[in-house]
């Protein structure tokens, strides 16, 4: 087969099974992975901002809690419908990323680190606090998107944004706008040197994955239910980081992958309470030491591996290229 | 008028401190204009000063006769100006030729011009065809060194910063860069040449200054720095 019409047939086979996945399980399993395609959205773009452009920001999941509490907040006392206040958080994510790129983007490594997780955690204690709007630590009940709880259609939803910010993603780091991050992030003054603005690129990413952020948190926001401060401490950008080296650092399916098998662990684990974060932790330590290929090199090691035990199944092996 | 002219420049990595003391300078168009001193006198800071990596504490920046001293590097790279620092510029994940589009895409986005542009590098560099597939990292110190001048030659500057070519490298290539500085020139493009191997550039320039801890010690055509070579190069050496 040539590789288009490969690559094809293995499309439609995923989405086939992606498709039928909710029809198969439970209703709890399918709200788990609707949990865990939200993160491959919040890991994709962080990897995005953090693996490609190297910024290591630590405000990501802040962004989806802008996003939510916006939606929530403007259909809540203005009575928007939903999706003009998931637009409306998206804006608003945008300006704040492109505000707060302006702050920090010119610091390195560290200093951003450290600048962004302070932002992080003054929107979490001013959600917090402001209770009288934000309803603070009693939650603010928000409108469910499609009217009922009931998962699967939520599922199908998530799928639909998880397969099109993975495509613009994918399309902006082979563009000639992903050359220049990685350029960025490889040699800033080599870069500079080159005629690269990239005080400029660097805000861009910060603003894209902003966005991306944005519209994961709303529209979780509305399947949730019920928005609280507690998704915006900073365990859950944890997770994010996470996630991402478990799968893969600065690979494009590694966060993805990383998302759905952390999501899927953390849920099977649920009786070990915060242990979680210790066992993960040390994941993350043995994973960025002793290999930082991650879960898609472990696999695409194992699928090599397979290929030459069993030759016949070579050609449907090497459908991808190694950077994938 | 002059290409390029500095003026009383005074400039620094911080405030207060001049690394540069008061620097007079022309650069005259399709020519080569050295600038050698000994380690230390401000040769790197005056390139990067004029590249606009540093503001000027004071003095004055003109390209034919526009002041660029408030410009970012990116803006001032718009205007025809590249500089290929001492460290090589390239990116060592990436093969040759995407390190020359990466150069070129920057400026220009026509595709058919980039061909072209590349084609021609490689007609200049033909070492660098044979390995316009290996990752940069394979090369050897002059076919960097090669490849970082080329990268900025895509972009077709009409003026050219070079800092230090010949640092590190083998005498055979060293050969091989000033050849190709002296081509670049016969294209019409200008160059303000940095460096501390006084023989060769003084060979290559039209026209030179020395500088010394950030001042001009003595300028002149090129024959009056070939006359006193010997003692030009005593002085420097020991920082006399």
């Amino acid at each position: 087969m040539p590789p288009l019409a490969r690559r094809i047939a293995w499309s439609l086979l995923a989405f086939a099974a992606l498709s039928w996945l909710p029809l198969a399980v439970s209703e709890y399993h399918t709200h788990v992975f609707i949990i865990s395609l939200y993160y491959v959205i919040l890991a994709a773009s962080w990897n995005l901002l953090a693996g490609y452009a190297g910024q290591f920001s630590l405000a990501h999941h802040t962004f989806a809690g802008i996003g939510a509490y916006t939606s929530a907040l403007l259909s809540l006392y203005a009575g928007v419908p939903i999706l003009v206040g998931i637009g409306a958080g998206v804006v608003v994510a945008a300006i704040v990323g492109y505000g707060l790129g302006t702050l920090c983007l010119r610091m390195r490594a560290i200093y951003l680190a450290l600048a962004t997780w302070a932002f992080a955690e003054s929107v979490r204690l001013l959600v917090a606090v402001e209770y009288p709007i934000t309803r603070g630590d009693q939650g603010l009940k928000t409108a469910l998107f499609f009217g009922t709880a009931q998962p699967t259609p939520y599922y199908y939803l998530f799928l639909g944004l998880t397969l099109v910010s993975l495509l613009v993603i994918w399309q902006i780091v082979h563009s000639r706008v992903g050359a220049y991050l990685q350029a960025i992030r490889d040699d800033e003054e080599a870069a500079t040197v080159m005629g690269l603005d990239t005080f400029k690129w660097k805000r861009a990413a910060f603003v894209i994955s902003a966005v991306f952020a944005a519209v994961a948190g709303g529209f979780q926001g509305h399947y949730i239910g019920l928005l609280s401060p507690t998704p915006m401490k900073f365990n859950e950008m944890a997770m994010i980081i996470i996630m991402v080296i478990a799968g893969g650092f600065r690979t494009f399916s590694g966060p993805a992958l990383g998302a759905v098998f952390i999501e899927l662990l953390s849920e099977e684990l649920r009786a070990w309470g915060e242990i979680r974060m210790v066992l993960f932790a040390v994941l993350v330590i043995v994973v960025a030491r002793a290999y930082p290929a991650g879960l898609l090199g472990l696999c695409v090691a194992a699928g090599k591996r397979l290929a030459r035990l069993a030759p016949g199944l070579t050609p449907l092996l090497t459908a991808r290229r190694p950077e994938d | 008028m002059a290409r390029l002219e500095v003026e009383h420049v005074a400039a620094g990595y911080v405030e207060g401190i001049d690394i540069l003391g008061d620097i007079t300078l022309r650069v005259e168009p399709g020519s080569i204009t050295g600038v050698i001193g000994p380690n230390g006198a401000g040769k790197s800071t005056l390139l990067k000063t004029i590249f606009g990596f540093l503001r000027p504490h004071r003095g004055r920046i003109t390209l034919d006769g526009r002041e660029i001293n408030a410009l970012a590097p990116y803006e001032i790279k718009r205007l025809g100006i590249s500089y290929v620092p001492q460290g090589a510029n390239i990116f060592p994940q990436l093969t040759v030729e995407e390190n020359l589009q990466l150069g070129a895409w920057v400026i220009k986005q026509d595709r058919a011009r980039v061909a072209g542009r590349l084609e021609s590098a490689y007609t200049a560099f033909p070492r660098l065809r044979e390995k316009r597939r290996r990752r940069a990292t394979t090369l050897s110190g002059g076919e960097a060194k090669m490849l970082s001048l080329a990268k900025e030659l895509v972009t077709e500057p009409t003026l050219l910063l070079v800092d230090e070519p010949s640092a590190g490298l083998a005498p055979r290539i060293v050969e091989q860069v000033y050849a190709q500085l002296l081509s670049v020139r016969e294209q019409g493009v200008t160059i303000l040449l940095v460096d501390q191997n006084i023989n060769k550039a003084v060979q290559v320039s039209n026209y030179l200054y020395m500088i010394e801890r950030g001042e001009v010690r003595r300028e002149g055509p090129r024959r009056d720095f070939v006359d006193q070579l010997h003692a030009i190069v005593r002085d420097a050496l020991l920082g006399a």
